[in-house]
């Protein structure tokens, strides 16, 4: 019997076509819809746990990229967020501890712990409205703005992460109700024809 | 909607915090009697009016917090982080955070 290589798979159930991606089982359908959600579930993600506004240089509440393209979200005090390619766990977190004091802090590898989804297009804040009590607008959340909240009951994870100077937002929850905010997301961006597009590498 | 105003986030829908209990002292365990952790652990001031409570922002920034709020208003005049608050020389880690009470408080 031939050997085969182990599938991740994510909690929200891909759309048809179903690829392979760096190992994980993604949908493959592409959209060019105004508004879109994608799942992102296959990018890396770290929780760091240092001394409140001592690491990385990123406060409460602000997301940045860093040189590498990794990004950084403040998402707590003492609480940061990095999201990077699928697969650079290891070598992002080497990196995380590297960053942290010395015997002070922790680094945990959440991606297979959280599920991840982005919604994107000039409607994302009207649809992320319907279910988020955050003021969603320019001047309180702008692009690198990093929050926890309620999205449809769901303790969630939220940066606003434009992509290409179009709104976009990157959110991540438990993992066992990640299929349900997906659909609470579809079914809030219903009046916007929103589709499912497809994960990309590196994705990030 | 009843709005919290959490040091940390800044002003959030109520239901994203859990209500810990009124702002009580914790007495010295080596000299209270049996009446004075009873009140301690089961009685309560509850006015009419303001009164200062801990608050836990479970869907945020998974921190707890004072609040001044008046019961019956559901006005909030202030909130602080309590160790922050409450560190004195005679207390310096905080020990006895969320002790304060409202100036229009009730006995207790």
């Amino acid at each position: 019997m031939a050997e085969s290589a182990a599938v991740a798979r994510s909690p929200i159930a891909p759309t048809p076509p179903v690829a392979i991606e760096n190992g994980w089982e993604v949908s493959a359908r592409r959209s060019a819809a105004d508004l879109r959600i994608t799942d992102c579930t296959p990018l890396t993600k770290l929780l760091v746990l240092g001394p409140e506004g001592g690491v990385f240089g990123i406060p409460f509440g602000r997301a940045e990229r860093d040189e590498e393209g990794v990004l950084v979200a403040g998402s707590g005090p003492g609480e940061w967020t990095l999201f990077g390619p699928p697969g650079t766990g290891e070598g992002l977190a080497g990196r995380a501890a590297a960053a942290l004091p010395p015997d002070e802090g922790a680094v945990f590898d959440l991606t297979h712990g959280r599920a991840a989804m982005r919604i994107t297009g000039p409607a994302a804040a009207a649809a992320l409205a319907r279910v988020c009590a955050v003021d969603l607008a320019g001047e309180v959340s702008p692009d690198g703005a990093a929050f926890r909240s309620s999205v449809a009951k769901v303790v969630t994870d939220v940066v606003r992460d434009d992509i290409d100077s179009q709104l976009s937002y990157l959110m991540h929850c438990d993992r066992a109700f990640g299929q349900y905010l997906f659909d609470a997301l579809l079914d809030a961006g219903a009046e916007f024809d929103i589709e499912v597009d497809g994960f990309a590498g590196p994705g990030i | 909607m009843m709005l919290l105003p959490c040091p940390h986030c800044g002003p959030r829908n109520s239901s994203e915090f859990r209500y810990v209990g009124e702002g009580t002292a914790r007495p010295d365990p080596g000299t209270a009697t049996i009446g004075v952790w009873r009140d301690y652990l089961y009685t309560r001031s509850n006015p009419a009016g303001w009164t200062t409570e801990n608050w836990f922002h479970r869907a945020g920034c998974r921190r707890y917090f004072t609040v001044e709020r008046h019961t019956v208003s559901n006005a909030v005049r202030a909130s602080h982080r309590p160790a922050a608050q409450a560190r004195t020389t005679s207390d310096p880690e905080g020990l006895s955070a969320g002790t304060e009470r409202g100036p229009d408080a009730g006995p207790g």
